[in-house]
């Protein structure tokens, strides 16, 4: 009961930092006669936030559930490397001016279903063929990858040098890049995920207990975890189409909720990895903004950061891995 | 329960090749045999965690195949021998896993009173509150076993629950399993490699080899020098104490 109660403050107090942090980035430092000018700039970039926190969060914790192992992260699925080589042939092929490269509603779209498709074929395929083995999606994710990747250097090596120029631009996570019908398209996805997904995730505290004693207390154990890595591969290609190559970050939001948290139980986890990413990405965005002026990238704060938390992870975890 | 013809196949090897038996209910029977003889295997089928290959396995009159695997999760309880949970749990939340079945996440009066209950009869209330990996092996198997009583099933499997136990936890267990069946009315089929252990506290035993059955039978009927030397293919010497034939093999 203790633990129960102190979990919930936990999880109060964590809401309060995400409210204070918000309320600051979104406030502070304004010059009262663009007033509207600025609420415009930074509103959207708040909410685009706050949904890739949920969005990298959730999909973390429950991939992590999904494979037993706290320190994989849901980049293994490949979706970076696949947005980096959709974003690359696009410029390749059409050019840096395309229409395809500068609206971003419709470079959105092309993203979500590119990567929407390739995780039903390859994830969705593949868990069913291999019947339900976790560890070959994980090696698949990790050749695709590496597939991905290759593609790409191949293509930018022999591409234009100006058009390269631009492209890395667009390659780099940034929350600047997104327009209102693109957060509320991606806020009734990510409700129609969350609906269709409601009965699998009421199962993922029996799931974490392993394939055998989850079929044991009669849970269809291959179906909830094809339909939730669906889900989670969905989460993390939203979050990467809106704002770019992100994902890394589920690793280091995860294992600080569950360091935080110490439970089970999911509603903790995920609610917490949620807010803790809000936290990270509100402060990370506005040091940004504020303190660097624009000349460094959220990428490289996370990725910075990340790195080093990991390999905290990786030696502290040194007996038992 | 009824088995009929079950087969498992791995590539072109039959592992488990037409076996058919029937569990003797409110018995304790316990399925013995060298390594890779398909005890397991069987074991597995016939609690629907792997697919087989061919066969049916009638259960109250219809096949497992057929059960709701939730309703099934409230008749028959299978323990395989790894259960490396990587999540930090207390004894008293895994147990209250076993109630899953009937109650979902939500956990009613009735269940915590049933949870509490199985953690009692297997002694474990002075450490409910621990987490399972600050535990021994013994007693975390006990709280694996409290979880399955938890789930209140009339058909309760294991496989090698003595496992990676030391003689007195291992005995332990064994005297658990016959309560198990003598006090609570369950019927337990149970992996065993310690043939002693089959002989002293089952009431049946099923022999296997190279993935045929090669006895069936009460204790008596099984444990015979015969027999063992030839499933075994190791000379034995059948001895009576206490009533019960025990084998010592050199």
């Amino acid at each position: 009961m203790l633990a129960v109660k102190s979990n919930r403050s936990k999880i109060i107090i964590l809401a309060g930092i995400v409210i204070i942090a918000s309320l600051f980035y979104q406030f502070s430092g304004i010059d009262i006669a663009y007033f509207s000018y600025a609420m415009s700039i930074r509103t959207p970039k708040l909410i685009v936030m706050l949904i890739t926190a949920f969005c990298i969060g959730s999909a973390s914790v429950i991939f992590q559930s999904i494979i037993q192992n706290t320190i994989v992260t849901p980049c293994l699925l490949g979706m970076n490397s696949l947005y980096i080589l959709v974003h690359t042939a696009t410029v390749f092929i059409l050019g840096s001016t395309s229409f395809l490269v500068t609206n971003k509603t419709l470079s959105f779209s092309i993203d979500l279903v590119v990567m929407g498709f390739a995780s039903m074929l390859i994830y969705g395929y593949l868990f069913k063929k291999t019947k339900g083995n976790v560890l070959y999606i994980l090696l698949a994710g990790t050749v695709m990858s590496t597939f991905f990747s290759s593609v790409t250097s191949t293509l930018q090596r022999i591409m234009d040098p100006n058009e390269y120029d631009t492209l890395q631009n667009a390659l780099l996570a940034s929350f600047h890049k997104v327009n209102s019908s693109i957060i509320g398209f991606s806020i009734v996805l990510i409700a129609l995920i969350l609906l269709l997904l409601r009965k699998e995730l009421a199962l993922l505290n029996v799931l974490t207990l392993g394939k055998n004693h989850a079929i044991n207390l009669g849970v269809n154990y291959d179906r909830s975890v094809r339909r939730l890595l669906l889900g989670v591969t969905l989460l993390i290609a939203i979050a990467t189409a809106m704002v770019g190559p992100i994902s890394f970050l589920g690793l280091i939001i995860a294992n600080l909720s569950r360091q935080l948290f110490k439970t089970y139980r999911h509603s903790y986890l995920i609610f917490g990895s949620t807010l803790i990413g809000m936290v990270v990405l509100i402060i990370g965005q506005g040091l940004i903004e504020r303190v660097f002026s624009f000349s460094v990238n959220i990428s490289v704060f996370i990725n910075v950061g990340g790195g080093i938390y990991f390999l905290y992870l990786l030696l502290r975890n040194r007996g038992n891995v | 329960m009824q088995v009929t013809n079950l087969t498992k196949i791995y590539g072109k090897k039959s592992v488990v090749d037409d076996v058919s038996f029937e569990i003797p209910k409110g018995k304790v029977t316990s399925m013995i045999g060298p390594n890779g003889a398909g005890k397991s295997t069987v074991l597995n089928m016939i609690s629907r965690l792997i697919a087989r290959d061919g066969g049916n396995v009638d259960f109250k009159g219809k096949d497992i195949a057929q059960w709701k695997s939730r309703e099934l999760s409230k008749k028959l309880a299978i323990l395989t021998q790894t259960n490396n949970i990587s999540m930090k749990l207390t004894v008293k939340e895994l147990v209250t896993f076993g109630r899953f079945p009937y109650s979902g996440s939500r956990v009613t009066q009735e269940d915590v009173k049933i949870i509490d209950e199985a953690i009692e009869y297997m002694e474990l209330t002075e450490m409910e509150n621990r987490f399972l990996d600050e535990l021994s092996g013994g007693q975390r198997q006990r709280a694996y076993i409290a979880m399955v009583i938890a789930q209140d099933t009339e058909y309760i499997l294991l496989d090698e629950p003595t496992n990676n136990l030391d003689i007195y936890h291992a005995t332990n267990m064994m005297k658990i399993v016959r309560r198990l069946c003598d006090e609570l009315g369950k019927t337990i089929v149970l992996v065993l490699h310690e043939l002693n252990y089959a002989a002293f506290y089952s009431d049946y035993i099923c022999a296997f080899s190279n993935g045929e059955i090669a006895k069936f039978g009460t204790v008596e009927e099984v444990m015979t020098k015969e027999n063992l030397s030839e499933i075994y293919n190791v000379d034995f010497e059948v001895l009576e104490i206490n009533g019960k034939p025990l084998s010592v093999y050199y």
